[in-house]
């Protein structure tokens, strides 16, 4: 379903993304994690076909997209969800606009049809109501969850979200989870999460890959991943640092 | 000499990537021309938001400059007895020269450097690639709307400004050396004529695509927070003055020459 194939991407002489290589099988859920600045958040964006990679493939869904032009990536976009970690809310429309937006974009169904989709995935967020607030009135969890509804709201066959809980409580941490795992059943969706709650992705993830500095260290089953002999996996599952 | 050589060098280079990024933009724009699509609800906002908001801006100026020509001028026409002359003067430079280039340059400071900053603020807060994630094109979605209105509205806004300039003129011409309306719009009716309306008016037009082009070639070429945007906006207005009075220099004469070459055919 997803298959990237030696990328490789540079900032200026260095390299960010060093011959990155994996296969997530359809209906498969990854979970991207690594420490801060490793080139996750890049990683989905070469895969949403946002940014081309210097060296590589990337295939989605049977189609190699890095030379694909604007015009001919639109109809793989219509397939990927994205939840941006900056949230990249649009700020000259309200909530309830922000996730219309990609329904109406896609034109299929009445206004009287998107408001009552809007109404209820804002209601499985947890936030029933807030259609008509301004995107500069929310918190940055209610940002996050607005993120999200919008990400997912068209269902479509792949959902990559980047970091979709941070800032929340554990609670609505959790319910998000959850919603994530419900919607990964009901879609049969493939899905790649970032995330540090690696509590929360072992809930809902059956692949996990790491990355450390711009390099796949980790790549399997999540047996695998705890019983993981390299020291840097061990040390990130288990939340250890070397000096003590 | 090495020091002197290099710097010229690099700004040449700087130059031209500029010039090669709003050849791309340009390029970008006139495939999607064919077929046009324009989104409803963005087309109509960027009017509004274009138009009618600079309305009472655009209204003041030309009231205060129309009135400050007739105090300029009101000593000389008063020493030569040359009243007869004042409607034709003001509206001539009005309508050829004041008018388009005074509207064009509030315009793009005040239209096109809001353009620059809003799309600086849509790239860097990353919601131009939430666009397209969504599978729609921004230079579609953004692009072509603020294009089309800021072509139609800074042309309207140049001939309410005309308007505004004449009758701030009169008005003080009236109260300062006692030329009476009448006679103000008599010397301008019988002494200027249409192609002096026009060469101000499809300069406007001229200028608006200009800034247009500069404004978002500006704003979706930001990169590093704030401070990138506040870069690209100042780039945005000096880059916008330079080609109104290239522009000006380049189409006074040509659409002169063509109107006279018309006139000899077909008049
Ligand atoms: N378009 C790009 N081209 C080249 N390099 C980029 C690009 N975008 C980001 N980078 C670089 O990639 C590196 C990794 O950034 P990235 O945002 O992917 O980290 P991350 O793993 O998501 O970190 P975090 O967990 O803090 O979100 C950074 O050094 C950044 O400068
Ligand atoms: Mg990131």
């Amino acid at each position: 379903m997803i298959r990237v194939a030696h990328v490789t991407k540079y900032r200026g002489r260095q390299a960010v993304l060093k011959d990155v290589s994996f296969e997530i099988p359809a209906g498969a859920s990854l979970a991207l994690i690594g420490p801060g600045g490793c080139g996750k958040t890049l990683l989905t964006k070469i895969i949403g076909g946002l940014v081309r990679p210097d060296q590589g493939e990337v295939w989605v869904d049977g189609q190699e997209i890095t030379r694909l032009s604007e015009i001919e990536l639109t109809r793989v976009r219509f397939k990927i969800g994205m939840l941006f970690q900056n949230y990249a809310l649009f700020d000259f429309m309200d909530v309830g606009d922000n996730i219309a937006f990609p329904l109406r974009q896609e034109g299929k169904l009445d206004e009287e049809e998107i408001a009552s989709q809007v109404e209820a995935i804002l209601k499985e967020v947890d936030l029933p109501g807030i259609e008509r607030l301004q995107v500069n009135e929310l918190s940055g969890g209610m940002k996050r969850r607005v993120t999200f509804a919008r990400a997912v709201i068209r269902r479509p066959p792949i959902l990559v979200y980047d970091d979709p809980t941070a800032g929340l409580d554990p609670v609505t941490s959790s319910k998000i989870f959850i919603l994530l795992d419900r919607l990964q059943r009901q879609g049969a969706t493939t899905s790649i999460t970032i995330s540090h709650d690696l509590v929360g992705l072992r809930s809902i993830c059956t692949k996990w890959a790491m990355l450390v500095a711009g390099e796949v260290v980790f790549f399997g089953t999540s047996e695998e991943i705890e019983r993981s002999p390299t020291k840097v996996v061990r040390q990130f599952w288990m939340g250890e640092s070397d000096e003590v | 000499m090495n020091g002197v050589l290099h710097r010229v060098g690099s700004s040449i280079l700087s130059l031209s990537r500029e010039v090669g990024g709003l050849a791309v933009l340009l390029g970008q724009i006139t495939v999607r021309l064919f077929p046009p699509h324009l989104d409803g609800k963005e087309t109509w906002r960027s009017f509004y938001k274009v138009g009618v908001k600079s309305t009472p801006i655009v209204v003041t100026t030309a009231l205060l400059t129309g009135a400050i020509m007739a105090v300029q001028s009101s000593a000389f026409i008063e020493e030569w007895g040359a009243y007869g002359l004042l409607g034709w003067g003001a509206g001539f430079s009005i309508m050829r020269e004041v008018g388009p280039i005074l509207i064009g340059l509030m315009f793009s400071g005040r239209v096109g450097a809001n353009n620059t900053a809003e799309l600086g603020t849509m790239k860097v807060t990353e919601q131009i690639d939430a666009l397209r994630t969504l599978a729609i094109d921004p230079i579609s979605y953004l692009i072509m709307p603020r294009f089309v209105a800021m072509i139609v509205m800074l042309v309207l806004l140049t001939v309410i400004g005309d308007l505004f300039a004449l009758v701030g003129a009169m008005i003080f011409a009236d109260l300062m050396i006692d030329v009476s309306p009448q006679v103000f719009w008599h010397s301008l009716l019988e002494m200027t004529y249409l192609i002096d309306f026009l060469v101000g008016v499809i300069k406007a037009g001229f200028f608006g695509f200009a800034i247009a082009l500069v404004s978002c070639h500006y704003g979706l070429k930001v990169t590093g927070g704030a401070v990138g945007v506040g870069r690209a906006v100042n780039n945005c207005v000096v880059a916008s003055a330079i080609g109104i009075f290239f522009l000006d220099y380049l189409l006074t004469p040509l659409i002169d020459s063509a109107w006279a070459a018309l006139f000899i055919r077909y008049g």
